[in-house]
């Protein structure tokens, strides 16, 4: 009776989200008003405004640099939720679970797995630093490689263990290297102004706008692998 | 309106996507599963906002030899690229807080929370 | 409506099939586990669907995010919590 209501409403919804949608052109018609006037300049001027090939990422860091500033802000700020609902350290260990001697969390995973993973681990580190830094030539860019060196680090906490993942980096570090992106878009931010006159303005000389940008998105990588494996680590050491 | 629906069917396929997480949302009792259904539905509105941007045969935004003068729009990419950072950080804060849940009160369905104490 | 059935459409349409077939599944499903698996196929067809929409940094963060991340957190938290859901 309540699964019926609920399909009655979804499906009205659907109905009236249709009935708005059909209104806008065609999808894939090159004349319609999304290519018009903010695309079109950053289609043409593109490459000599921005100094990066690949538009996406000249949009990203250079167009729209104040909504990655955001970006980096949200993951980081999602870390320290989750550290902040599940525990950390000794909090964590006194609160989880109802008393019973706390196993270790990786079940002895099967030879073949624990190969693979070691195999593959030292080129997936490689393709991960080739996407973040020639991410302004060929697609890709910082957190697309952030996020495969994070998946890596996920594939390693299964091969060897979380515990021994997270002793790789001492504490004191870590909590630099997992905010390093925020802090890093804060010193680009206010050096702009000094370098070209405008926040987040990388400067106007192209061979220090390019080592700018490089430095962005090595820094975007870093941070986001940082943060994913943190969240990560954080819920997979409750498990008992 | 047949020729219309046939030529949006990119935007219908988008909404029957968006109302069916939608429904595993609102209509199951687990929790992981409307994190779920949460993440479906975002993943459909990146979709449209992707979609709104492409051109049939054209190329994508990167300015090399060989790519030819229709380029998707650059603008949509960076918009679903931020967004899927956030999809990212709001699903890993849920799953920390069902983990917490369970740890208090022994059950993840929404029926047998019962009332605060 | 005739002129539009060119190999190009063909897989357009698969694809969109295809993603409505996964999320009808998962919502019909009562086990966990096979609905996070459900849920990595279905990240990994819109990957298809980017590429072939031309963007390929977007699918190169949705395939890395959606199939990779998400699914091994929500693994995690399933281990914990348990699979069957009532």
């Amino acid at each position: 009776m309540k699964r019926r209501a609920y399909k009655l409403l979804v499906v009205a919804l659907g109905l009236a989200l249709l009935g708005g949608l059909l209104w806008l052109p065609p999808p894939g018609q090159p004349g319609g008003p999304v290519h018009e006037h903010v695309a079109a300049r950053y289609v043409e001027g593109g490459t000599e405004a921005a100094g990066a090939p690949n538009l996406t990422t000249a949009v990203l860091l250079n167009y729209r640099g104040l909504d990655t500033f955001g970006e980096v802000t949200v993951i980081f700020a999602a870390l320290l939720a989750a550290l902040a609902v599940l525990g950390v350290g000794a909090a964590a260990r006194n609160a989880s679970g109802t008393g019973k001697p706390r196993v270790d969390a990786r079940l002895p995973a099967s030879p073949v797995v624990n190969f693979i993973i070691r195999l593959m681990a030292p080129f997936m580190a490689t393709f991960a630093a080739f996407v973040m830094i020639q991410g302004d030539v060929l697609p890709g860019g910082g957190f697309q490689g952030g996020v495969v060196l994070g998946a890596m680090m996920i594939l390693l906490s299964v091969a060897i263990g979380p515990d021994r993942v997270s002793g790789m980096v001492a504490p004191a570090p870590l909590g630099w290297l997992r905010a390093i992106a925020p802090l890093v878009f804060l010193v680009v931010a206010v050096s702009g102004l000094a370098l070209s006159g405008a926040w987040f303005g990388l400067s106007d000389q192209p061979a220090l706008g390019h080592a700018l940008m490089v430095v962005l998105e090595l820094a975007i990588g870093m941070g986001g692998a940082a943060v994913i494996t943190g969240i990560y680590l954080s819920l997979a050491r409750e498990v008992e | 309106m047949l020729q219309a629906l046939f030529s949006h069917i990119d935007y219908v396929a988008v909404t029957v996507l968006f109302c069916a997480g939608l429904y595993i949302m609102i209509a199951r009792g687990n929790l992981l599963k409307k994190v779920i259904g949460l993440n479906i539905m975002e993943t459909a509105v990146f979709a449209f906002i992707v979609t709104t941007g492409m051109i049939d045969g054209g190329d994508p935004p990167l300015l090399e030899q060989g790519l030819g003068p229709d380029f998707a729009s650059p603008l949509p990419h960076a918009l679903v690229l931020t967004g899927i950072v956030v999809a990212v950080s709001v699903t890993a804060v849920a799953l920390a807080l069902i983990v917490r849940v369970k740890r208090e009160h022994g059950t993840i369905e929404f029926d047998e929370l019962g009332e605060p104490r | 409506m005739i002129e539009a059935f060119n190999p190009v459409v063909l897989f357009d349409l698969l694809i969109l099939v295809l993603l409505i077939i996964c999320v009808i599944s998962i919502a019909r499903t009562r086990d966990l586990v096979r609905a996070a698996i459900l849920f990595s196929v279905y990240s990994l067809t819109l990957c298809l669907l980017w590429v072939h929409r031309g963007a390929p940094d977007v699918a190169m963060t949705e395939a890395a995010v959606g199939a990779g991340v998400t699914v091994a957190l929500f693994l995690v938290v399933i281990a914990r919590v348990g699979r069957r859901e009532r």
